[in-house]
């Protein structure tokens, strides 16, 4: 193998890449899914009471609900305004708080209470957002509570819904980059007729495969590390974030290899993608659901450096707690090979007999 | 030699070329049967109901706690039918938005809290509590019951509160995973118990309930996911088909099969007019095969329903048309499509969510065929009350399927 011809069939994928719209996909991906499920379908998951408030006067209750958690709290200017919202259920309730309320609150003269609750909103929310008013009005009033409520907490919170999508958007990071871009890039010689003419050269098939594979390797580790730091994941463990990504982007670049080389054309690697798509997705769900049988992510691939990344990336680990699926990870990425070798070398003869 | 032949003949003719190349294209028909059969399976996944109840636990039982202070409540005004209507009442049916869940003892509360017993509610509403470290069988024709967070009272809590004792305790156990905001919400509404049995009117008048809820009061009768996902689906049928109709287009373009057929007696109005059909017929077939099978046309919303449908087939095939013209290869074509279908995708999303859509989504051109289908789905609209989305989206309609056609125009007139 000359290193030589390796590096210049590297630097002219390098250079040729970016004009496939693979490319844009490859960086576009993790961005557009990161916006998607951590703004948009984070708050789906999780969604917050929904509060508006028009405040004539100056009202503590105001004051009192912006400094509370898991409220979302609107401001307005207008009565009719926060109507027309709470009807649409832009809100799930609103409250009017007159000029002088908390004045005639604590005088006593009991003004009214002008609440308003969306027809559509859920009944939980409901609850919540009425008693939690009560109290704040109780509060301002200045009666003290006929009952000391003491609240005793178990176990630890969960990792809230965002954290639990961080691998799903990190699959895709590697299966565009890692999969997608070497496994298309050779597809697409073998389709207009490049492989040929390379190996007409003294270019050797290992070397072209080579060239793939580090393509693949360092376009799946930068965008998989990309996006831990886009989804805020990548901290004062970088330098370890780092290994688990490489070891991540050497196997999916070798199974983005492998399709490569066996599939004739662009349509038989999308359907290949497409038929394996569950099969490398699966371990992903189980991140989500952490509830599943955990046991049944470990028959899947792309566990094995989806798991490192989640201990080590996400869970604040450390490479010696991940040590085994690292090393079952590389086990895999070295096991394909003789495999790709073989499909390469009937791919060879079959061009070679045309 | 034979004499002229009609435009419906050539259309026809060029209708069955277009059937044989798709059947011939095994990717796209494998895919497109794929779809047909996993779309409806999962739909049926999804929840066709929403929980949109809060699960309190609560030690002792109401009626303990009750028979307790029979004698306080008698004190306080509490009449023997109201004390006997108390003792019938059943706390653990579900009432505007709250799960009641009584414990016989703060311990048991306390344990299923943290996490260490299990709540299991039978089909007559007895509670049997199960030891996972125990390692105990589950219980039969029983229902796992979540309880996240529970009130303890103290046995003679609303005697002590009546009485105006000022060292009434009342433990909340919550186990860490519980929203802030419901544990507030928990803590508040004990408060509120405490100052109504003490006495203490609420310091503010509240309205009747007519003039506090606006809009129709769907509590209890929420819109599941299943409902919300029922158009959705359709709507990605529809817009799934723009890629395989883009995929026969560009492969014609970039193998010039178009310039043999218009050697034919064929024109380009026929080839175009061909393409439109099949397109429209394709994707909305399928979306009318989902359809029947997951369910949604009623004889209240069919017409309007099968209408949006047509609007959308054409209206995607047009931009199948459009991006097709592009003649790029599989992979080109792929990401090609993708970049013009992510955007009319997002509407879809607007239903997932409360409320009405940002002004961005509302001007994109599929928001009113997802906003019409979904308000005639869910909410049985009518005609009438669709009229502005409609001739919204025959506005789109025509702009799309007129650049589609357009553009197609002069990529053949130009190979």
């Amino acid at each position: 193998m000359s290193l030589s011809r390796f590096a210049k069939i590297l630097r002219k994928d390098l250079a040729l890449g970016p004009r496939s719209p693979i490319f844009l996909w490859m960086i576009l991906l993790p961005v557009v899914l990161t916006l998607i499920l951590q703004v948009a379908f984070g708050s789906l998951f999780n969604p917050e009471p929904r509060l508006g408030i028009v405040d004539e006067g100056d009202s503590e209750i105001t004051a009192q609900v912006e400094q509370m958690e898991g409220i979302e709290l609107t401001l307005l200017d207008d009565a009719e305004e926060l109507k027309n919202l709470v009807e649409a259920n832009d809100l799930d309730a609103g409250l009017i708080l007159q000029p002088d309320f908390d004045e005639a609150l604590r005088a006593g003269d009991q003004p009214e209470l002008q609440f308003y609750i969306s027809g559509e909103s859920y009944a939980s929310n409901r609850i919540v957002l009425t008693v939690t008013t009560l109290d704040l009005v109780r509060e301002i009033e200045g009666s003290e509570a006929p009952v000391t409520v003491e609240v005793v907490s178990y176990g630890s919170a969960g990792l809230p819904i965002s954290m639990r999508l961080v691998p799903v958007i990190v699959f895709y990071a590697l299966t565009m980059a890692g999969i997608f871009v070497p496994g298309s890039s050779l597809v697409e010689e073998k389709e207009q007729g490049t492989l040929m003419a390379l190996l007409v050269t003294p270019v050797k098939i290992g070397e072209v495969l080579a060239a793939k594979w580090t393509l693949g390797l360092v376009l799946a580790s930068t965008m998989a590390a990309a996006t831990l730091l886009l989804n805020q994941a990548l901290g004062a463990n970088w330098a370890q974030v780092l290994v688990v990504v490489v070891v991540a982007g050497a196997l999916s670049s070798m199974i983005g290899l492998l399709i490569g080389t066996f599939a004739k054309d662009s349509t038989i690697m999308f359907g290949v993608v497409k038929g394996l798509g569950i099969f490398l997705f699966a371990p992903t769900l189980f991140y989500i659901f952490p509830e599943w049988p955990q046991w049944i992510a470990k028959l899947f691939p792309l566990y094995w450096v989806l798991e490192p990344i989640w201990t080590v990336a996400i869970m604040g680990g450390s490479l010696a707690d991940v040590w085994v699926e690292i090393l079952v990870a590389i086990g895999i990425t070295v096991a394909l090979i003789p495999l790709i070798g073989l499909v390469a070398r009937k791919v060879q003869t079959e061009m070679a007999a045309r | 030699m034979s004499g002229p032949v009609s435009r419906p003949a050539i259309v026809s003719a060029l209708l069955k070329k277009e059937f044989r190349a798709y059947s011939r294209d095994t990717i796209w028909l494998l895919l497109t049967l794929l779809a047909l059969v996993a779309i409806p399976v999962a739909f049926l996944f999804l929840p066709d109901s929403v929980d949109e109840s809060l699960t309190l636990g609560v030690a002792p039982p109401v009626s303990s706690l009750v028979e307790d202070a029979r004698e306080t409540l008698k004190g306080m005004g509490a009449t023997d039918e109201q004390l006997a209507e108390l003792d019938e009442a059943d706390f653990t049916e579900e009432q505007e938005g709250l799960l009641l869940v009584e414990f016989e003892t703060e311990e048991d509360l306390q344990r299923v809290v943290a996490g260490e017993l299990e709540a299991w509610q039978t089909g007559s509403g007895e509670l049997v509590l199960r030891d996972t470290e125990a390692d105990e069988d589950e219980p039969e024709d029983a229902e796992k019951v979540s309880v996240s967070i529970g009130v303890a009272f103290p046995p003679d809590f609303i005697a002590a509160v009546a009485a105006g004792r000022d060292d009434v305790k009342v433990t909340v156990y919550s186990f860490a995973d519980v929203p802030q905001e419901i544990q507030g919400a928990i803590e508040s509404f004990v408060r509120e118990a405490g100052y109504q049995l003490a006495g203490q009117e609420l310091p503010v008048t509240i309205p009747e309930e007519e003039f506090v809820m606006l809009g129709e009061d769907r509590a209890g009768d929420q819109v599941s996911l299943q409902d919300k996902f029922r158009p959705l689906v359709i709507f990605m049928v529809l817009l799934m088909e723009t890629f395989s109709m883009a995929s026969l287009v560009s492969t014609e373009v970039l193998q010039r099969t178009v310039t043999a057929v218009l050697v034919t007696p064929a024109r380009i109005g026929d080839f175009l007019f061909a393409k439109t059909v099949f397109g429209t017929f394709m994707s909305l077939g399928q979306a009318l095969i989902v359809l029947l099978i997951i369910g949604g046309l009623t004889a209240q919303n069919w017409s309007l329903v099968l209408t949006i449908l047509l609007m959308g087939s054409i209206m995607f095939t047009g931009v199948a048309l459009f991006v097709g013209a592009s003649g790029k290869d599989f992979m080109g074509q792929l990401f090609y499509t993708m970049l013009f279908t992510i955007p009319l995708l997002t509407p879809t999303f607007s239903v997932l969510f409360p409320g009405t859509a940002a002004g961005w989504v509302r001007i994109l051109p599929t928001y009113p065929i997802i906003d019409t289908l979904y308000a005639a789905m869910t909410y049985g609209t009518t005609w009438a009350d669709s009229a502005r989305e409609l001739a919204y989206a025959a506005f789109w309609l025509v702009v799309l399927y007129g650049a589609g056609l357009f553009t197609l125009r002069r990529k053949v007139a130009s190979l």
